[in-house]
């Protein structure tokens, strides 16, 4: 018999002794050899004798003798921002450990988080830069890719102009990576600048940010331990955030909280629900006003809070009376009963908070829905007022909080500054860079402030006639750094627009699906970009916490560092001196310490300017000092004492000023020191309501002025004890706080408004020297942004309170003539939007009665994004081998459709997706559901042969978003992906 | 001597699969086979829950019982392993395991088994403590270095446990009193004749 | 039928399932203000007293993978570990046994009217190899497959792990491989014999007088007797069985699923065992039990006494035929 008894002793690096008799052994460039450089490395491996032991695949390769070392880093795919540890022998990753001391993921991973490693085997990544000649892809070299991709730049902008660039970045990079794409676009002079944000949480942010001051999650994962009732509405983080469910499940079990999940479909995360609220897709706004009315009506809003912290319930008390139970039955189709339960446990039961992602966020009416969500938290005093509650939005991508911050985006430039004037003049000032030459390079310099086109529409700048495009000229170049292609709806529009354009440049470690659209020829270039386990750098992860990481590896192959490749592109286009003129580049890679401080330089406005490199490398050798649940260390502890993890924006002030980071947004119940907060004063100090009313038979104007700041409430240990508006220079001389300014910091201030009489408008966002932030802070206990009233009445956005509108492809078009979309716009973001029109033509061509199915979209815990890279990934990919669609059981048997079989699924404006039907009772009758992240097949053609040879991923499939519809939300462009209308016929 | 189980609390499952490419990632296993996986009970339905199942290293394991090469052999911990050297893949084990805990890899032209592999508990196999022989037939010996199933300690909701039964046993009896329900240590009836009393 | 009703018992489970769902939960399309997806956990206990294994959904596309637990692995092993060690035990050893007392008590069934010296052509070359082939292919199956259900006790402790290993493996190769010679075998066997293996009455009278091995007298058969219709049914049925669910269990999940191949393993060992046992006692008859047996399969010419003695009717019927047949009585010289 045999018998083996196990040592149990620790015996770390024994993997290094376990190699070691192992001859020859591989370094690091053999190991990338046998990865695919050269041929048939792993082909001779894989071939097995009859009968012979299944040798483990390529194994652990080690050296013999060879060091292991370990390296922090963080993991790229969603945004709670697990540490990832990282064993390195010989510059080979050979193997991941649990981070047991992250306060975030304490040692936890999803299946894409354990699986990682595999990214940078990099089996089917590009390997080094190509380009299509005549339909061919051919090897070329850097040098040559980025030589030729600049002429045909400059060609452009001579011919076309320089908004005839778009520059979509990636929520994958780095902060500094988002920061230098954002800045190369503005030094390119355009503002047709976005990523992934735009159709992810874009609508949050713009109705977050007109709600309290900040675009955000208030809160935190871990907060949500603290809360007593917990409603997930439009989002299964089970399958998005997996680690989240961590929190969230050991909340509810400890402190037996509420666990509401509503939602279209039973998710992974609402079968852990203990209610479940099964809603029709699209029909957010009504369920909260439905729920809002049972609060108002039954007297459980918060009434003090509302009348210190709100502005504007009143309104929506009147627009929550029409919401009847019977009318929001009749549109949601969930019963009065319900909602009423589920009303009084989050008035009641609090700290509730409300989660939100995709679900919430993907309408015509995103920017509305977040807004009606904000709405219901304030009603309820659950905004704001310490632990447990709050609005947890849970962002998506590794660093989409990050990239939306550094303002890869088309309306702002880094940290939310907007394209205003005042914005560039800021910015130039920290670019140390003349804002005369800025303006220089914007062809139109008129359009230095005009917000650019979303990344959702450029195709319809490419292809609609160029009078339609409020620009000099259509799009014509599109340079894709890190970005997917089918994540966008209307893939076959999308399509054509690729085929129109003059250049198209994918930056990126894998090829992406963007090579699958069109049948380009020419002047298409692929730049293999590394992965962030290649990189050094901060990422910002959905409860605003920064984490610094190391590369564990040096870039594969021939890829490089995003730092590296824009270094490149701004020195072939002639500013690299300008651009990099205080960050120091080695070997043309710019180092990420010296850009994060730039950020710190200049990131007064959202409080990023406290996370200095050295701050946040120590926060990431201190892990384990942070508590589970409050995310802070000790005040005694060294280096860290007294912060929270990942020192979470805003970090007021500069690094010396040791401000803790914000873990709580708006939170008065602590001293602002201590990362408490107000509701931003960012709307003004009073509206101004001008009405026009017959008195005496005549008409007489009269003004109403609703105050916008806080009543009678501040945060704790603040001089101020009522509300206040925001603070400039002049602000603080009149309150004679100026005086505790330091010498060098008033000398800043002065310099930055021109002089001592010129620099009352110099505010708390444009000091450079953190002067007024410091002074408020640490000396008087204020907010330096004011302390308001979060308002649920946004004047100035198109509907200023939500009101319920039908997705332009309702499956119910008797509801259109009373609910309807917004009208048509000439040119909203540049182009037209005719939602209107194409609702209206829906409804008349009776589209419901063809397409009688409810069409949704969402991830899957194995994939993210485009799906490219998870795709390409053997251990994920294996796990998920074909698209499909979820039709119900009776959908399914009425058409006589089968489990796993191959259906047809035609989208309402007529492309067809070849897919797997998985019939389940996760969704409800009537609605479809299908995973987004699938490529490479374009209905029902299997497209593989349009990757580089050996680039191709391993699972290829039908993307949902070829038979997605038209419909953007009017405030951010977001595109409309989960309320559209389908068919399923057997295939 | 601790007496080594895993236990999945399904009411913490949330079918995210990080057990599974755990495993992959920690041994190198090839596509084809799944040492451990993630089954769905109720998928869609209310009560739906998700269970994470891999070998369970039984208590007098059936596979053992019915190997006519007599290959398995049960560790001081508990660990049920088998010596890839002596396994003919004739398929046996699979028949008996109430688990469906053993893979075999293809081999030959007409599908028929190769040797057979299966979850080792990170324990290895016969052969010495982490050497190089051990790894290409077993994957790594975490268990010889001090540390538990890797599965296990990266699951994502803390639903996988895996270590001294007695320990795993108590965690999951905690939790069942705290929260005040649970579906049971599934499995642990069949393979180790015993059920955690809540 | 067991596999019948292993169905049967699956679907009445399925339904009782069913039932239980639905009368814990209010149809969810009828009420979906009552979904409360934790109310009730599934439990395992509860699912195995409806199903007597639990399946569920995998994402992987590998249908086995679905089954989360199967106790019936455990009835499996106990008709491996036990039932059908006494069923090979008692029918290949009680075999053995039988036909030694036989011997002992009966002897050499001898030619009562001695050689007539002529021979006339029992079976032809073409048979001849079928039958050697299927027989060949049959006894290494037999003692490779008896290996692997006695190997590890009887010749395991002899020669070692190692050994017993390599032995196994090859004999596993051998089993898998041989396997296809032998089931074409059985396939000729079954066309070229089977008009002669039809039974009829004159079968009826030959069993009733117990085929002249009990006492001097030899029943008329015509080409095949009684006995010899018994071995050729046993290994047409037999063999098209274990071929059957031999293939099953060497092509895995082609067609069943893990509860197919138990049964297919289960009626592999039984009807392999006891073709065993039936091949012991057809090989003794052929050979050292009654005299000039062997030379129908060794030179294929039988002497014609035998053939008289033994198949009475069939060398009539072969008298009887003109021509070539004649032609085929030679002198034994």
């Amino acid at each position: 018999m045999l018998i083996k008894r196990t040592e149990r002793e620790a015996r770390r690096g024994s993997l290094t002794a376990a190699f070691a008799d192992k001859s020859g052994g591989f370094d690091r460039r053999t190991f990338l050899k046998r990865s695919g450089l050269a041929a048939g490395g792993l082909a001779a491996l894989g071939s097995l004798q009859l009968g012979s032991v299944q040798r483990a695949e390529a194994g652990s390769p080690v050296a013999a003798g060879a060091k292991i070392t370990t390296t922090k880093a963080i993991c790229t795919h969603c945004s709670v921002g697990c540490t990832v540890i990282a064993e390195v022998s010989n510059g080979v990753w050979i193997g991941q450990e649990p981070g047991w001391d992250s306060p975030i993921n304490r040692g936890s991973h999803c299946a894409k988080g354990a699986a990682v490693r595999e990214l940078v085997h990099g089996d089917r990544r590009l390997k080094y830069p190509m380009k299509l000649e005549g339909g061919q892809w051919k090897r070329v070299s850097w040098e040559t890719a980025i030589n030729e991709i600049g002429d045909k730049l400059q060609k452009i902008r001579a011919t076309n102009g320089s908004d005839s660039v778009y520059w979509l970045g990636s929520a994958k990079s780095s902060n500094e990576g988002a920061y230098l794409n954002r800045k190369l676009a503005a030094y390119w002079g355009t503002n047709n600048v976005d990523h992934q944000a735009r159709i992810c949480h874009s609508t949050t942010v713009a109705g977050v940010a007109n709600t309290w001051g900040y675009g955000a999650m208030t809160n935190s994962y871990n907060d949500i331990r603290e809360a007593k009732t917990v409603v997930i509405m439009g989002g299964n983080p089970a399958e998005a955030h997996p680690v989240s469910l961590q929190h969230l499940l050991e909340g509810k079990e400890e402190k037996k909280q509420n666990f509401i999940v509503i939602e279209p479909r039973l998710t992974r995360t609402a079968a852990h629900a203990n209610e479940f609220v099964r809603i029709r897709s699209g029909t957010d706004i009504p369920i909260i006003w439905g729920l809002l009315h049972h609060i108002f009506a039954n007297g459980w809003e918060d009434k003090q809070f509302i009348q210190q912290r709100v502005y504007g319930m009143d309104e929506v008390r009147k627009e929550c009376a029409k919401w009847t139970p019977e009318e929001v039955e009749r549109v949601t189709g969930v019963p009065g009963e319900q909602l009423k339960r589920v009303a009084e446990k989050f008035a009641k039961e609090r700290p509730a908070t409300l989660v939100w992602c995709m679900g919430a966020t993907q309408h015509t009416v995103g920017t509305a829905n977040v807004r009606a969500f904000c709405t219901l938290l304030l009603a309820t005093g659950n905004a704001g007022q310490g632990v447990g509650n709050g609005a947890n939005i849970f962002r998506g991508h590794c660093n989409v909080q990050g990239a939306t911050d550094l303002g890869l985006d088309i309306v702002t430039l880094p940290l939310y500054y907007g394209l205003v004037e005042g914005a560039w003049r800021h910015w130039s000032r920290v670019w140390e860079t003349d804002f005369a030459w800025l303006q220089g390079q914007f062809t139109d310099p008129k359009m230095m402030n005009v917000a650019g086109i979303p990344s959702t529409r450029w195709y319809e700048a490419t292809l609609a006639p160029k009078e339609q495009v409020a620009q000099k000229d259509n799009l014509k170049a599109m340079m894709i750094f890190g970005h997917g292609g089918n994540t966008v709806t209307r893939i076959p529009k999308a399509a054509e627009g690729v085929e129109k354009l003059e250049l198209l440049v994918v930056a990126d470690p894998h090829p992406t699906s963007w090579v699958t659209m069109g049948n380009r020829k020419d002047n298409t270039y692929l730049l293999p970009i590394a992965t962030q386990f290649e990189c050094s750098g901060s990422r910002t992860a959905s409860n605003r916490s920064i984490q610094w990481y190391d590369a564990v590896v040096k870039p594969i192959f021939e890829s490089k560092d995003d730092l590296e490749v824009l270094y490149l592109l701004a020195k072939k286009l002639g500013f690299e001196d300008k651009m990099f003129k205080n960050i120091k580049v080695t070997n043309n890679l710019p180092l990420a310490e010296d850009v994060l401080r730039e950020i710190n330089r200049g990131g007064f406005s959202t409080g990023y300017c406290g996370q200095s490199p050295e701050r946040l490398k120590a926060h990431m050798a201190n892990q384990d000092k942070f508590h589970l649940v409050t995310l802070r260390a000790e005040k005694n502890v060294p280096e860290v004492g007294g912060d929270f993890y990942g020192l979470p924006w805003p970090c007021w002030g500069t690094p010396d000023l040791k401000h803790p980071g914000t873990h709580r947004l708006y939170n008065i119940t602590t001293h602002v020191m201590e990362g408490g907060g107000t509701f931003r004063a960012r709307f003004g100090v009073e509206r101004v309501i001008k009405t026009k009313v017959m008195e005496d038979g005549k008409e007489v104007e009269k003004e109403e002025k609703h105050n916008l700041l806080a009543e009678g409430v501040a945060s704790v240990g603040s001089d101020l004890k009522d509300g206040y508006p925001e603070f400039n220079y002049g602000v603080l001389k009149k309150l004679g706080w100026d005086k505790d300014l330091t010498d060098a910091e008033r000398a800043t201030i002065e310099r930055i408004g021109g002089g001592p009489e010129k620099s009352d408008g110099v505010s708390w966002a444009t000091d450079l020297s953190g002067g007024i932030q410091r002074v408020c802070l640490q000396v008087h206990g204020v907010m330096h942004y004011g302390n308001a009233k979060a308002r649920v009445v946004a004047f100035g956005l198109p509907d200023a309170l939500p009101v319920h509108r039908e997705p332009i492809y309702t499956p119910r078009p008797d509801l259109v003539a009373k609910y309807p979309t917004l009208p048509d716009v000439k040119a909203q973001f540049r182009v037209p939007n005719i939602g209107f029109s194409i609702q209206k033509e829906a409804v008349d061509k009776g589209i419901a009665k063809q397409f009688p199915l409810i069409n949704t979209s969402g991830r899957l815990v194995e994939y993210e994004g485009g799906g490219e890279e998870t795709r390409s990934n053997k251990w994920l990919a294996e796990l998920q081998q074909d698209s499909f669609i979820e039709i119900n059981p009776a959908d399914a048997s009425d058409r006589g459709i089968k489990d796993g079989q191959w259906v047809w699924v035609t989208g309402a404006e007529g492309a067809k997706a070849k897919v797997k039907a998985l019939v389940t009772e996760r969704v409800g009758k009537g609605t479809t559901w299908m995973p987004f992240h699938f490529a490479g097949w374009f209905q029902g053609v299997d497209e593989r042969n349009k990757y580089p040879k050996g680039t191709d991923p391993i699972v290829l499939g039908e993307s949902v978003n070829t038979i997605t519809t038209y419909g953007y939300d009017p405030v951010t462009g977001m595109q409309e992906p989960k309320s559209t209308l389908c068919q399923v016929a057997a295939a | 001597m601790a007496r080594m189980k895993f236990l999945c609390d399904a009411d913490r499952c949330i079918e995210c699969n990080a057990c599974v490419t755990a495993c992959k990632n920690e041994h190198d296993v090839p596509w084809g086979i799944n040492r451990r996986r993630v089954v769905t009970i109720n998928d869609g339905k209310p009560g739906e829950r998700s269970v994470s199942m891999a070998c369970m290293h039984c208590t007098d394991a059936p596979c053992a019982a019915v190997c006519p090469v007599n290959c398995f052999y049960t560790t001081a911990d508990g660990v049920v392993l088998h010596s890839k050297d002596l396994c003919i893949g004739c398929g046996y084990c699979f028949y008996a395991c109430p688990f469906g805990a053993p893979q075999y890899p293809r081999v030959g032209n007409f599908g028929s088994r190769g040797k057979m592999d299966k979850c080792t508990f990170c324990a290895g196999g016969p052969e010495a403590d982490s050497t190089s022989a051990e790894y290409v037939k077993y994957g790594s010996n975490r268990l010889a270095e001090g540390k538990l199933p890797l599965c296990a300690e990266m699951c994502s909701t803390k639903s996988l446990l895996a270590g001294d039964g007695d320990i795993i046993a108590q965690i999951y009896k905690e939790r069942v009193s705290k929260r005040g329900y649970g579906s049971g240590a599934w499995g642990w009836k069949t393979a180790y004749k015993e059920t955690i009393a809540t | 039928m067991a596999e019948f009703l292993a169905h049967v018992r699956y679907f009445v489970g399925a339904l009782a399932l069913l039932a239980v769902i639905a009368v814990a939960t209010p149809s969810v399309a009828q009420a979906p203000g009552q979904v409360n997806p934790t109310a009730q956990s599934v439990k395992e206990d509860q699912l195995f007293q409806q199903l007597n294994r639990l399946d569920g959904r995998v994402t992987i596309p590998d249908a086995r993978s679905a089954v989360l637990i199967q106790p019936a692995g455990q009835s499996w092993r106990e008709f491996h570990q036990s039932t059908l060690l006494w069923i090979a035990g008692i029918s290949i050893v009680g075999m053995v046994v039988l036909l030694t007392v036989f011997y002992l008590v009966r002897g050499v069934v001898k030619l009562s009217s001695g050689k007539a010296g002529r021979t006339i052509l029992r079976f032809n070359g073409f048979e001849r190899f079928i039958h050697w082939m299927t027989a060949t292919t049959f006894i290494i199956l037999a003692i490779s497959g008896l290996n692997l259900t006695f190997g590890k006790n009887l010749l395991l402790p002899l020669i070692g792990p190692e050994a017993f290993t390599a032995f196994s493996q090859w004999g596993k190769y051998a089993h898998n491989y041989l396997s296809f010679p032998f089931a074409i075998g059985v396939f000729f066997i079954f066309i070229m014999w089977i008009k002669d293996n039809i039974p009829n009455s004159v079968d009826v009278e030959w069993i009733k007088q117990g085929g002249g091995i009990v006492g001097k007298k030899h029943p008329p058969a015509y080409r095949f007797n009684a006995g010899q219709k018994i071995v050729y049914w046993i290994v047409v049925l037999g063999g098209v069985a274990v071929a059957i669910s031999g293939y099953l269990l060497m092509f895995p999940f082609y067609g069943t699923g893990i509860a197919g191949m138990q049964l297919a393993q289960i009626i592999h060992g039984i009807v392999g065992v006891l073709m065993i046992a039936a091949m012991l006692a057809h090989i003794y008859i052929g050979t050292i039990g009654m005299e000039g047996a062997f030379d129908a399969m060794g030179s294929g010419e039988v002497d014609v006494n035998w053939a008289k003695e033994h198949h009475k009717l069939w060398v009539d019927e072969e008298m009887g035929k003109t021509g070539s047949t004649r032609a085929r009585m030679t002198p034994a010289e």
